[in-house]
């Protein structure tokens, strides 16, 4: 029933602010000097309050579906698995520029050369999401180790790596054969197609290796072309390839927009070989460049395990350096 | 080792919110899998934003915002549904186990309650509910709905209005003196 006099409208929300229990002392003293002389309103606050009084009966009584455990089971899952998945990252200064690593949980899951110019932040939101924080802290250790293998004191990157960002099956046998390939050695995009059962896929590996989340610590830039040309490497710095491999010990010769491995000047050994021989021994200069893995130096490919070749004895006659 | 802690601290904002958050949604939707599925979002939601709230912030309020945003949205995806589902959850809805006799709120009048309060548009029945279920108080809600302290005072007092009239004949006045 709505209040008839325009007195008993002014009064009405005071009225529901006393019925709540919400009421100022001078809403409450004017609502007392109303009723005391006003049936309606007297009846009105009663009823306010009756409604107050259920009110707070609903809100004691048990709810219909009230149990939260199975909600809250999913919930910590949920929360565990987003987590994992949450990249913290650090942008650092190199001498190949500035490089951006994110680690989650589970270990390194992105390294990233950065564009000189444009928006960091748009650049940075685009490559890891909306989840990803800044945390110099937690990448700080990869920086350093970074930077010495970059200035050839470490030959090794032992990183935890999150292998999640893989986007396909094939791309991560691609990866997985590309990071057991030795420091100081190259192969071809046909090598690895062959190392991974696949023979004719030369082009998916280039895809996949175009898209490879981890360069220099999935080292993508030991894989070269058939002809000796590096081909390609983080859109079109090839030249971050070369250096890589002058770091390495793979010298290479300035080509038209590219470079190229002179295969007469390199150790040179059949994939699945134990040792390595100088690139005349044989039916080396026949082979396929497919078939062979090529080193900078003999100390590269000793270190990788091999030994000399007992016939053509590198150890004995070394290619000029 | 700063993102550690802030995690462990959020294992204990999920303690102590988790359970009213999902009771609160439970209220506005009116079925336990949507309650399960927006307490979830709201949860993952906060764990993201949660880095980024200030210390000292009123963490139950800023939870109740991000269910209610959610809950809005997961009404304007529902579209009519919702009161279909509201009604036939009601109908469905069984008795509570061991009901005292001298139960003051009888079964017909709660459930009008129910209804009446489900029938209320969409803000004066979230603003009502935060008020008079999970007793936020005026300034909370106003922040949970994006309007000022004053409108969230005028959207609970509207339904409280239209609840009134809408159990006109069921009130059981002088019940304090019952009890």
């Amino acid at each position: 029933m709505s209040p008839q006099y325009p007195v008993c409208r002014a009064i009405e929300p005071d009225l529901l602010s006393v019925a709540a229990g919400e009421a100022g002392v001078a809403a409450a003293g004017r609502v007392e000097v109303h009723v005391a002389g006003c049936r309606l309103c007297r009846e009105e606050l009663a009823h306010y309050r009756a409604l107050e009084g259920m009110m707070d009966t609903l809100r004691r009584a048990p709810l219909p579906d009230d149990d939260a455990t199975l909600a809250r089971a999913q919930l910590a899952s949920r929360l565990a698995d987003l987590r994992s998945r949450l990249v913290g990252f650090g942008i650092f200064s190199s001498p190949l520029g500035r490089i951006l690593i994110g680690r989650s949980e589970q270990g390194v899951a992105l390294v990233q050369y950065l564009p000189a110019r444009g928006s960091l932040p748009a650049h940075v939101q685009r490559l890891l999401g909306e989840d990803a924080v800044e945390d110099r802290a937690a990448t700080e250790g990869l920086r350093a180790e970074l930077v010495e293998y970059l200035e050839g004191r470490r030959a090794r990157l032992d990183w935890p790596l999150d292998l999640r960002r893989m986007r396909s099956d094939f791309q991560r046998r691609v990866l997985e054969a590309t990071a057991a390939l030795p420091y100081g050695a190259v192969t071809s995009y046909a090598g690895i197609a062959a190392r991974i059962g696949a023979p004719s896929a030369v082009r998916p590996v280039a895809q996949a290796l175009r898209w490879n989340p981890l360069p220099i610590v999935i080292p993508c830039h030991r894989v070269i072309g058939t002809s000796g040309a590096l081909t390609g490497y983080a859109g079109r710095r090839v030249e971050l390839k070369q250096r890589l491999l002058a770091v390495e010990g793979v010298k290479t010769v300035a080509a038209r927009n590219d470079f190229k491995v002179d295969r007469g000047a390199m150790y040179t050994m059949v994939t699945g070989d134990l040792e390595y021989c100088i690139p005349t021994c044989g039916s080396l200069p026949s082979q396929s460049m497919s078939t062979l893995t090529l080193f900078g130096t003999r100390e590269g490919a000793e270190a990788a395990g091999f030994a000399p070749c007992t016939s053509c004895r590198p150890d004995l006659h070394p290619l000029p350096a | 080792m700063g993102r550690v802690m802030a995690e462990d601290a959020f294992e204990a904002v999920v303690g102590a919110h988790h359970a009213e958050i999902r009771r609160y949604l439970l209220r506005i939707t009116a079925r336990g899998s949507d309650a399960d599925d927006l307490s979830q979002e709201t949860f993952l939601r906060a764990f993201r934003a949660y880095r980024a709230l200030p210390p000292g912030s009123n963490v139950r309020a800023w939870l109740f915002t991000i269910a209610t945003n959610l809950g809005r949205n997961h009404f304007r995806a529902q579209g009519r549904r919702r009161r279909a589902y509201a009604a036939a959850a009601l109908e469905l809805r069984p008795d509570a186990p061991d009901r005292a006799d001298g139960q003051v709120l009888a079964d017909e009048t709660r459930e009008r309650l129910e209804r009446v309060i489900t029938g209320l548009p969409a803000k004066q029945r979230l603003a009502f509910i935060m008020r008079k279920m999970h007793e936020l108080d005026y300034s909370e809600i106003g922040a949970s709905l994006s309007c000022s302290e004053e409108s969230a005072r005028a959207h609970v007092f509207q339904a409280l209005r239209k609840v009134r009239r809408g159990l006109d004949g069921h009130l059981p006045i002088g019940m304090e003196s019952r009890s």
